[in-house]
């Protein structure tokens, strides 16, 4: 095409937008596919949500007594509760185990690669494997407490799994064990990325290694830190496949999760109106966290231009 | 060059026109084909299913099976799929109240005809033709029973505790688990951790106590029977049952425990008839255990019901509806049941089918007898943890507060009884 441009040049210059159109076509149209998908969808599952629908959508009006049928069950009360434990522990404690292994892998040490490596290759492991693996792990008679008793120590106690108020802690050490890597690499860019002239001006001013990074190193981070929090907290709120094989909502209904109401009240009971209606209490969710760190950000961006 | 074609086409047409009344006469009509979902949960339905199969096609039909692992939620996931996509298999698994409800979101099969022909509703329990016949119109044919409530005693930790005697009622049975206790049986109680294991702890404790409450309570849903003194009664005993299981169980599926329970690490097991089926084909012997109707405190056998069927979905293609003809002809036949019953454990659906020859164990001999014993008695009342009793959304409410009761022992059973009234009313 651009070579036969140049052998007439005598022909004149296409328009610009007519150039451009491959691009145009290329980002608008799966862009617009892709979000026409999820807004017709979404607007979709809100408008069922309002309807009687069971077992497949039917159409109808019942205002929101779905709504108030879903917050008043015990399901979705325990659900809650565990999302708020589960949430802030999780995205607490796995950004605080990424810092630290970065921090650590920031000591010029040998065989880095390899380290980063292991602590990354979690991430590409699917929840599924991760939480039938910890179930076995964990299970009192199979994993770490059989294996302690056999070594000798009988009196070793760790039954998380089928204790009904510790088994949301084993859904957040599977949790950290698959997600603290990727906090780890996002923090290590982080930490790489400050400036060395500052630190060299530091260590000439005299101060320790510990000073550098709580004084200097940590707070040049937390734009950083705020990105890990919001990813991790829509992980944690959209938390699925690793409950389900982890604890499966057990014992009992004790590790229920959000995500797993919604799947339950539309496959398992199938009450489509009711899934619907939990599904979108959790976008609303979701929109808690979002929208606040979207505001957040136009206000850097305004600053940023500003300055 | 163009003349040729149409004096060749020509040709074939007459040909074809000549021959077609000949064929059509020779062949009947199409040939049958059956496209047929159905749940895969344990080793020996996909084994009997897969017999099934092989006899529809030596009757000259096409089996186009997809099993969906699981239970029957998760098969109804693809059925709804199919059917939303109006292309509804042309018969598929489904039970209990289900058939009812699924039946008007989609046409089905009138088999009434087929149902005459086959002098079937004489021998079907009246209590579970009505459920296969909503609107008074045959829809569905039941295959196969189960009893929910079998309890299954391994003679291992009979003779550590020195026991010979099958437990008759609850007391009996909680005579037993002690002794075993005390006998060096690590678990007196072998079970699962699945919601239905506990939700059929309750059913069998509850239908046990008295099966009349059992029938006003959890079947018809009376208040008044869902607040009475049985409900407590119930939930007191499956304390004692969730005392002695395994707590680390965790959500582990029942057959995990099959062989600490051969070897007498475990002692009873309150299962479905299908336990059977599954130690079977597991390779354990049938000398190596006991299968006796659940306790039931007025000493006459209670059968908790549970019967796997099969829905027609209408069809316009004619290959199709033949299959569906033929299908329901195989599922009514005595030999067919016969067979299948003899793979998975179960007992068949026809009363007058003959248990004593070759091929059927003594548990299944046991499981027909009270089967018989508690229809006289009018003690045969439907599962609520297997969805025969209720449908879906009201069986997982019920069996939530269940579950969460068996798991949480700081629950007192009057706080129980009282949340599982609260809970029916909230699923109404």
């Amino acid at each position: 095409m651009s070579n036969a441009a140049t052998m007439r040049p005598g022909r004149p210059a296409l328009p610009e937008w007519v150039r451009r159109l491959p691009e145009y076509l290329m980002i608008w149209v799966p862009l617009l596919l892709s979000a026409a998908h999820l807004v017709s969808f979404s607007l979709w599952t809100i408008w069922i949500s309002f309807t009687p629908s069971t077992l497949v959508p039917v159409a109808g009006w019942v205002g929101l007594r779905n709504y108030s049928a879903v917050a008043a069950s015990r399901n979705w009360q325990i659900a809650f509760d565990n999302l708020l434990l589960f949430g802030s522990a999780f995205v607490l404690l796995s950004a605080a185990t990424g810092l630290i292994l970065a921090i650590l892998l920031d000591q010029r040490i040998r065989g880095e690669n390899v380290l980063r490596s292991i602590f990354l290759y979690p991430l590409a492991v699917s929840f599924v494997v991760t939480g039938t693996v910890w179930s076995w792990l964990l299970n009192p008679g199979l994993g770490i407490q059989k294996l302690i008793h056999d070594l000798g120590w009988t009196s070793f106690k760790f039954d998380w799994l089928i204790d009904r108020d510790m088994a949301i802690w084993t859904i957040v050490i599977a949790a950290i064990w698959q997600s603290s890597g990727f906090a780890m690499a996002l923090f290590l860019a982080g930490l790489r990325s400050v400036d060395s002239d500052i630190i060299k001006a530091a260590q000439i001013d005299g101060a320790g290694p510990v000073r550098t990074y709580r004084r200097i190193i940590l707070p040049s981070l937390w734009p950083i830190t705020v990105t890990v929090v919001v990813i991790q907290l829509q992980f944690a709120i959209s938390t699925f496949d690793l409950v389900r094989a982890l604890t499966n909502g057990g014992p009992g209904i004790a590790t229920q999760l959000p995500a797993l109401v919604v799947y339950d009240l539309m496959f398992q009971r199938s009450l489509l109106g009711r899934g619907a209606a939990a599904a979108v209490l959790m976008l609303l969710i979701l929109l808690a966290v979002l929208l606040p760190y979207a505001a957040w950000r136009y206000v850097q961006r305004r600053r940023a231009a500003h300055a | 060059m163009p003349i040729t074609t149409t004096r060749r086409r020509l040709l074939a047409g007459s040909a074809a026109a000549l021959a077609f009344p000949a064929f059509a006469r020779a062949q009947g009509t199409a040939k049958p084909r059956l496209t047929a979902i159905s749940q895969w949960s344990a080793g020996s339905d996909g084994a009997a299913i897969t017999a099934l199969g092989k006899k529809f096609e030596e009757k000259g039909g096409v089996w186009q099976h997809s099993p969906v692992p699981g239970f029957t939620t998760e098969m109804m996931n693809k059925l709804r799929a199919q059917i939303m996509a109006g292309d509804p298999p042309a018969c598929s698994q489904l039970k209990g109240p289900e058939i009812a409800a699924w039946s008007k979101i989609a046409p089905t099969v009138n088999l009434d005809a087929l149902v005459a022909a086959a002098g079937y509703e004489k021998v079907v329990a009246p209590d579970l033709a009505k459920l296969h016949k909503p609107g008074g119109k045959w829809i569905a044919l039941p295959l196969q029973i189960y009893s929910t409530n079998m309890l299954f005693l391994s003679k291992r930790a009979m003779d550590k505790a020195k026991a010979d005697k099958v437990p008759v009622t609850w007391a009996d049975f909680n005579d037993l688990a002690e002794k075993m206790k005390t006998g060096d049986v690590a678990f007196p109680i072998a079970n699962g951790g699945t919601r239905p294991d506990d939700g059929q702890k309750f059913e069998a404790a509850l239908a046990g106590i008295s099966p009349l409450a059992y029938r006003a309570a959890i079947m018809n849903l009376e208040k008044k029977a869902l607040e009475g003194p049985e409900i407590k009664a119930a939930f007191v005993q499956v304390r004692k049952i969730a005392d002695w299981m395994d707590p680390n169980v965790g959500a582990q599926h029942f057959s995990t425990n099959l062989k600490r329970f051969i070897d007498g690490d475990m002692g009873m097991m309150i299962m479905g008839g299908w336990a059977q089926g599954v130690l079977r084909n597991a390779g354990f012997k049938l000398e190596d255990f006991m299968i006796a109707p659940g306790p039931s405190d007025n000493g006459k056998p209670v059968f908790l019901l549970n019967a796997d069927a099969f829905i027609f979905w209408q069809r316009k293609e004619p290959d199709l509806q033949a299959g569906q003809t033929l299908m329901a002809q195989l599922v009514m036949d005595p030999a067919i049941q016969t067979m299948y019953s003899q793979i998975t454990g179960s007992i068949p659906v026809r009363t007058d089918v003959d248990l004593s020859g070759e091929g059927w164990s003594e548990g299944q001999r046991t499981t027909a007898k009270a089967l018989k014993d508690a229809i006289a008695s009018n003690q045969a009342v439907l599962s609520m943890a297997h969805n025969m009793a209720q449908e879906n959304g009201m069986t997982a409410a019920m069996i939530d507060v269940i579950t969460e009761y068996v798991k949480n022992k700081t629950i007192k059973p009057e706080q129980a009884a009282m949340r599982l009234a609260e809970a029916v009313e909230g699923a109404r």
